[in-house]
Formats: C-alpha cells, sequence, structure tokens
C-alpha cells in the first residue's frame, strides 16, 4: 500500500509539471495578476474608478517588436502607457523579442502562438502576408476613418498586397551621404549639396583621400558589398533590381552593369575603400573616426554618431544623383496584426494609437526614425534639423522600397557575391552581375 | 513464491524508470518526437506559415541538385573534416604525451591547455576575429597586410586553427587519461629490450591506445561534421561561400531565407546524419580491422 501511495504521489507531481509545461502563453487569464506588467496595474485601478456600474470586460493584446536599443524601448513603453490610460479596457502585453526576431515570430506562427500586434520588415513580410498570416487592414481603417492617404504614399504601397493594405508603417529610414566637414575643409572643399551628381562625388572622394600615413588611411567614400547601399546607384543609373512584378531580376541589364562599374572604380582608383579594407565592419565607425569622408547611411547613424563620435562634425545631404536622377532605398517597418488574433478590433485600436500623429511626433522629435505619417512633413523638428529632414526628404526622390520579392536573401546575398568578386577577384562588372542574375533566376524555380 | 519475485522485478523496473523519468521525458520530447518530426518534414514542402505537405522525395532531389550544396557545403565540410581532425588527434596526442611526462609546471600547462576548452566558442571566434583583423595582432607581429577573415582563400582556415586550438585542450585530457592507464611496466620492459624514447611511443604507447585513438577520432569527426557557431559568428558562410559548410547550409535554408524552406533543410539534415554514420562505421571498420583484436 505504502509503495502504491508512493507511487501515486510521483505520478501526480509528475502530471502536475508536465500540465504546467503544456499550458501556452495564448491562454488569456486576465484575472491572473502576476503575469501582468507594472503599467498595468495602473491602468486596472483607472477602470475601478471610470466603470463602476457595468464592469469592463478586459481584453489582451500580446504586441511584439525587436529591441533595437534600450531608448527605443523606452519610448514604446510610454506610448503603451499612455495608450493603457486612455483605454482601460484593452489590455496591452508587451513582449520584445531578442535575437533572431524573424526566426523567433515565424515559429510562433507555426506553433499558433504569435503576438497579436508585431513588427514586419520590408523585407520580408509579403511571405506572411501572401500566406495569410497577416490581417488585412482596410476595413479596420475604415472604420475608424484612418485613410491611405495619410502616410508617404512610398511607404503605404510598400505594405499593399493584391489591393490590400496588411501593415501600418511605423517609421522608415533612406539613405543620406553623410560626409565630414573637418576634412571637407582641410580639402578646402565647399559642402556637398542636394544638387550634386556622381561627378562631383567622384571629384570629392579624389580629393578628400589621403593615404600619406598607411596605418591611418582617409578614403574619399566607402563602398561597402552591401545590397542595403549599393541599389541606390542602379536605381541612380535609370536601372532597377527587379522587374516590377519582382518575376525576374534586371541585375543584368546595362544600366545595373554600369552602376557596378562606377562603384567598383572608387576602390580601383584608390579614393574609395571597402570597410573591411580598413578592418571595420560598419562603415559608420569609419565614418565617425573620420576615416571615410563619405558614406551613404541610414538615419540610424544620427545617434550612433551622437554616442560614440561626438566630436565628429558633419552633415547630411541626398545621395548625388546619377545619369539616371535621383535614387534611394526606403528601409521600412509596420505593425502587422496577425490573422489568427481574437481581438481584432483591440489590436487595431493599439496599432492606430501607435501610429497617431501625436505618437508619430513623440517618435520623430526622440530623434530615432521618421515618421511616415505625411502631416509631419512640415514639422518643426525637421526644419530645424536639416540632418534628418535630407533623410526623410529622400524618401520622395526616387526612392525605392528595400525589397526584391520572394527570393529577397537570394538576391540579397547573390548582389554582395557580385560585388565581392569584383572587388576581391578583380571580375569584370558584366561577368559578377550575370553571374548574379542567372544565380537569382535559378533560385526562383 | 514466483508471482511474488514477478512482482518484485516488475515493482524494480518501474522504480527505475520513475528515477530517470525526468531525463527520460525531457530525452522523449526533445530528441526523439523532434528527430523523429525532423524526418517527417523532410518529405514535406513546409515553410512555417502553412501547415506541411507531403512532397516525398522532392526535398532529397532538391537538396542533391543545389549548386551551393553540392559545389561548396559538401567539399568544404569534407575538407574541414580532413584537415581539422588528423592535426588535432595528433597534436593532442602530443601534448598529452608531454604532459605525461615529470615536467615542471606540468599541472600550470595542463590547465592552459584545458582552458580553451572551457570558454564558450563564441567568445573564442569574437577573440579571432580581432586577432586576424587586417590590423590585428596577428598581421603586426608577423608583418604581413592580409585580410585573414575576409580573403576567400584564407577564411577557411583560420576557422579551422580554431577550431584545433579549441578542442585540442578536450582531447588531450582524455588521451591523458588513456595514456595513464597503460601499465608502466610495459615500458620497463621495452627499456630493458633497449627501446628508445621514440620508438616506446610508437610501438608501446599508439597500439595501446588504439580504443582511445579511436574514440577521440569519431568524436572529431562528428563534431567537425557539424562545425556552424564558429562560421556563425565569425564569417556567416563568406566571403564567397568559401565557408558555407552543411550545417550552416541547413540554417540558411530553414531560418535565413526570405523564403522558408524547412523541409527541405530538414532534408539535408538527415542526409548529414547518414554521411555522419557512414563514416563511423568506415572508421570502426578501419580502426578496429588493422588492431587485430587487440582491445584492452
Amino acid at each position: 500500500m505504502n509503495r502504491l501511495f508512493k507511487f501515486l504521489l510521483v505520478l501526480t507531481v509528475l502530471t502536475l509539471s508536465l500540465s504546467a509545461c503544456g499550458q501556452t502563453a495564448t491562454q488569456s487569464q486576465p484575472t491572473e495578476p502576476q503575469t501582468v506588467r507594472e503599467t498595468v496595474t495602473v491602468k486596472e485601478t483607472v477602470t475601478v474608478k471610470e466603470t463602476v456600474v457595468v464592469p469592463a470586460e478586459k481584453v489582451t493584446v500580446r504586441l511584439s517588436g525587436w529591441a533595437s536599443s534600450p531608448a527605443e524601448t523606452a519610448l514604446l513603453e510610454s506610448l503603451l502607457y499612455k495608450f493603457s490610460v486612455e483605454n482601460p479596457d484593452i489590455l496591452v502585453k508587451y513582449e520584445p523579442i531578442t535575437g533572431d526576431y524573424k526566426q523567433v515570430l515565424l515559429t510562433s506562427i507555426a506553433s499558433g502562438t504569435e503576438p497579436d500586434i508585431f513588427y514586419v520588415d520590408i523585407f520580408w513580410w509579403l511571405e506572411l502576408a501572401a500566406n495569410d498570416a497577416l490581417l488585412p487592414l482596410d476595413d479596420l481603417m475604415k472604420a475608424s476613418g484612418v485613410s491611405r492617404s495619410d502616410f508617404i504614399p512610398a511607404l503605404i504601397d510598400a505594405f499593399t498586397y493584391e489591393g490590400k493594405t496588411y501593415g501600418i508603417p511605423k517609421d522608415f529610414n533612406t539613405l543620406g551621404m553623410f560626409y565630414n566637414k573637418d576634412l571637407f575643409d582641410a580639402a578646402g572643399l565647399a559642402y556637398p549639396t542636394d544638387d550634386w551628381t556622381w561627378d562631383d562625388l567622384r571629384d570629392a572622394a579624389a580629393k578628400l583621400t589621403d593615404l600619406s600615413n598607411p596605418n591611418r588611411p582617409v578614403y574619399g567614400f566607402c563602398t561597402p558589398p552591401d545590397p542595403g547601399r549599393f541599389p541606390v546607384f542602379v536605381f541612380q543609373n535609370g536601372g532597377t533590381v527587379m522587374n516590377s512584378d519582382f518575376t525576374d531580376t534586371t541585375l543584368d541589364s546595362e544600366a545595373a552593369v554600369k552602376a557596378a562599374e562606377f562603384y567598383a572604380s572608387f576602390r580601383t582608383n584608390q579614393i574609395g575603400a571597402l570597410p573591411s579594407d580598413l578592418g571595420e565592419g560598419w562603415q559608420g565607425t569609419l565614418f565617425g573616426k573620420g576615416q571615410c569622408a563619405m558614406v551613404y547611411e541610414g538615419g540610424w547613424l544620427i545617434p550612433y554618431l551622437r554616442d560614440q563620435f561626438p566630436n565628429t562634425k558633419y552633415g547630411v545631404v541626398m545621395p548625388p544623383a546619377g545619369p539616371g536622377g535621383e535614387g534611394n532605398l526606403i528601409f521600412t517597418v509596420a505593425w502587422g496584426i496577425s490573422a489568427n488574433t481574437k481581438n481584432a478590433e483591440a489590436a487595431w485600436k493599439v496599432v492606430n494609437f501607435l501610429t497617431s500623429e501625436a505618437s508619430q511626433k513623440a517618435v520623430l522629435e526622440s530623434g530615432f526614425a521618421l515618421p511616415s505619417r505625411q502631416a509631419l512633413q512640415n514639422s518643426d523638428y525637421l526644419k530645424n534639423n536639416p540632418n534628418s529632414a535630407a533623410i526623410f526628404n529622400g524618401s520622395f526622390f526616387g526612392a525605392k522600397p528595400f525589397f526584391w520579392g520572394s527570393v529577397g536573401s537570394d538576391v540579397n546575398d547573390q548582389m554582395s557575391k557580385a560585388l565581392e568578386r569584383m572587388f576581391k577577384e578583380n571580375q569584370p562588372a558584366s561577368e559578377a552581375m550575370k553571374q548574379a542574375a542567372e544565380a537569382i533566376r535559378k533560385a526562383m524555380r | 513464491m514466483r508471482t511474488r519475485t514477478d512482482r518484485r522485478k516488475w515493482v524494480d523496473a518501474l522504480n527505475g524508470y520513475l528515477f530517470i523519468s525526468p531525463w527520460l521525458i525531457i530525452f522523449i520530447i526533445f530528441s526523439l518526437i523532434s528527430l523523429g518530426y525532423a524526418v517527417y518534414l523532410s518529405f514535406t514542402e513546409y515553410n512555417l506559415l502553412r501547415p506541411p505537405r507531403w512532397w516525398g522525395l522532392e526535398g532529397y532531389q532538391r537538396v542533391l541538385e543545389d549548386e551551393l550544396f553540392i559545389a561548396k557545403a559538401l567539399p568544404n565540410t569534407f575538407k574541414y573534416v580532413l584537415i581539422v581532425v588528423p592535426i588535432q588527434t595528433f597534436l593532442s596526442l602530443v601534448l598529452a604525451f608531454a604532459m605525461d611526462q615529470n615536467l615542471r609546471f606540468q599541472r600550470f600547462f595542463r590547465t592552459i591547455f584545458y582552458l580553451p576548452s572551457v570558454t564558450s566558442s563564441v567568445v573564442i571566434s569574437l577573440i579571432f576575429i580581432w586577432l586576424f583583423a587586417p590590423q590585428g595582432i596577428f598581421n603586426q607581429i608577423t608583418g604581413l597586410t592580409v585580410n585573414w577573415l575576409d580573403d576567400p582563400r584564407t577564411a577557411f582556415y583560420v576557422i579551422m586553427g580554431m577550431n584545433i586550438f579549441t578542442t585540442s585542450g578536450t582531447l588531450m585530457l582524455i588521451f591523458l587519461a588513456g595514456l595513464q592507464d597503460i601499465p608502466l611496466a610495459v615500458y620497463e620492459a621495452a627499456e630493458i629490450d633497449g627501446a628508445n624514447g621514440l620508438q616506446k611511443f610508437f610501438y608501446i604507447t599508439v597500439p595501446m591506445l588504439r580504443p582511445v585513438i579511436f574514440f577521440v577520432v569519431t568524436v572529431g569527426v562528428i563534431g567537425c561534421f557539424q562545425v556552424f557557431d564558429q562560421i556563425f559568428v565569425m564569417t556567416n558562410g563568406g566571403p564567397l561561400d568559401s565557408t558555407t559548410t552543411i550545417t550552416y547550409l541547413i540554417y540558411k535554408w530553414a531560418f535565413r531565407d526570405t523564403r522558408i524552406q524547412m523541409g527541405q533543410a530538414s532534408a539535408l539534415a538527415v542526409i548529414l546524419t547518414l554521411i555522419i554514420l557512414a563514416v563511423t562505421l568506415l572508421q570502426r571498420r578501419v580502426i578496429e580491422g588493422s588492431g587485430s583484436g587487440a582491445e584492452r
């Protein structure tokens, strides 16, 4: 008997621990206080005060994004707190994902435990929309009086698939040409303007390059083999990376090959360098150190320079135009809502709040990213911060989204490999781009 | 009487399983079931967003037709195994032999040689990134200007060197245990017969260590076939795919690509398992076969 009792005891413990493991996070338990965040407690007291007669039914929505910096997380949390005060009936659980965001998100979708609201990156969002993982937002937008035209067209169009809106852009970046004012002064050059062309860029790079100190060479321009930089030159040469419906690549076109030749010519003529030539992984660091006089980077470089290189004097203008006119890349992230959400209305309320003009203004003024709403184009902040304004305005001049269709990662890989072959193995541009295009076509099959 | 002992056996067995149940449950859930599921997935098309769809051997066919697998990942992996395993085995054997002599500061050296093994491979990878940077210590000491990790000709060898550096310590320890198991009388007998140090090493130590060598080589081969974290941290498979191995390709297909190909990645994982199984069986036959059953 005694033994049997022991056995049963062990069995109960085991089943208990197992059932505890089996509980998934989707089961919302509004009455349990221990899983609730601090901000929520405040909200709860508000609920009691406001709805004394009818106890409000609390809806829980989960929200995830990557956490790129503590300051940015704090900003989001403060916005969510504001939301919780205004909407006491909705409980927002913020669950930031650290590490490989896309991997965590996709596996959570596969296991049916994804958050209700999450970041979707321009680069891979379509894969989610095309596989019905995202909720079309048009009806919800209409119901709350939000129009597509409230947002910068290039941004909202980027998150449209088969005529439906699948994400509300939360912010964006384009590339600006950062230039080091001290190095320009030392070379006796006038600062660049938005009217510069490729020729101006090449002449300035030649004059700014100073290789007299072998331990600390200074190059005029940095040309990383980076698929997030090089396409700008293709666009400026009148070319594209993919055709309009993303069924074929145009990297082996005349325009793209000539752009690649121009891009590689900086290093060949020793007036430009790869970041890896100078022992860095990122050209932003070299710009801060004053070893690259000009770089194409996004608004993320501004807070980085402020923190790491506060003494580097710099300005930002739009990338110089090429023979085919202006060109730029748009990097943007949207709020998407899971197609499997049980609380679509509540989730939309949160998204709508986070992308409202008031919230966007807070984002803009914190200096992390640029707002996606058209109305903020004439804000005081942009008037007083010409560097941010240059990156904001870049979206209106030949800018295309950083998106290459369903084989996007292959296109990126092949672009950087083609550039690496040109840089490191001296492969002619026409051959390199042809090889890249063939590999991309193979991946498409 | 008989029923009683039967019952007792049954209860004993149950007790035993209860005691190992924490491990058993974890093993079944996280190893056995996941393993079986991966095999199932290898016969499906699966992008994580829609339920897996059965497509038989299509995934395997795609793997075998994939240029990156045939031209880069497969040869790279074999090259890695063929270079790293012999060097690390020989090096650790020599180190163990040295540590087995009555040297001064023996314990100190043992600790030093073992230290890389207890350090996280990510940390060592980062240290090596700095050591082999263009303006890194290695270039400064040697006066070279090679950009080691960014050059398709050198990057893979740096990673190989690093792996040899990290694993030799552990393998040395295993060899050391094996060496101390060899009875001194055998050496004494050889000395009386006039054998010198080198002869003792090749005609006594190495043959007596055969089972240990088999173990070290097997573990080394399996570990080398699965090399991933160093590549993930240091080169991401680049430059120009020169460091793409089978495991990195699995990761790339399963998680990194825009279009997730979990089925194809699982198929490659199964293929890798079969390769490792075949190589291990082969080497068991070779090492044991030549030993004329001299097992201790």
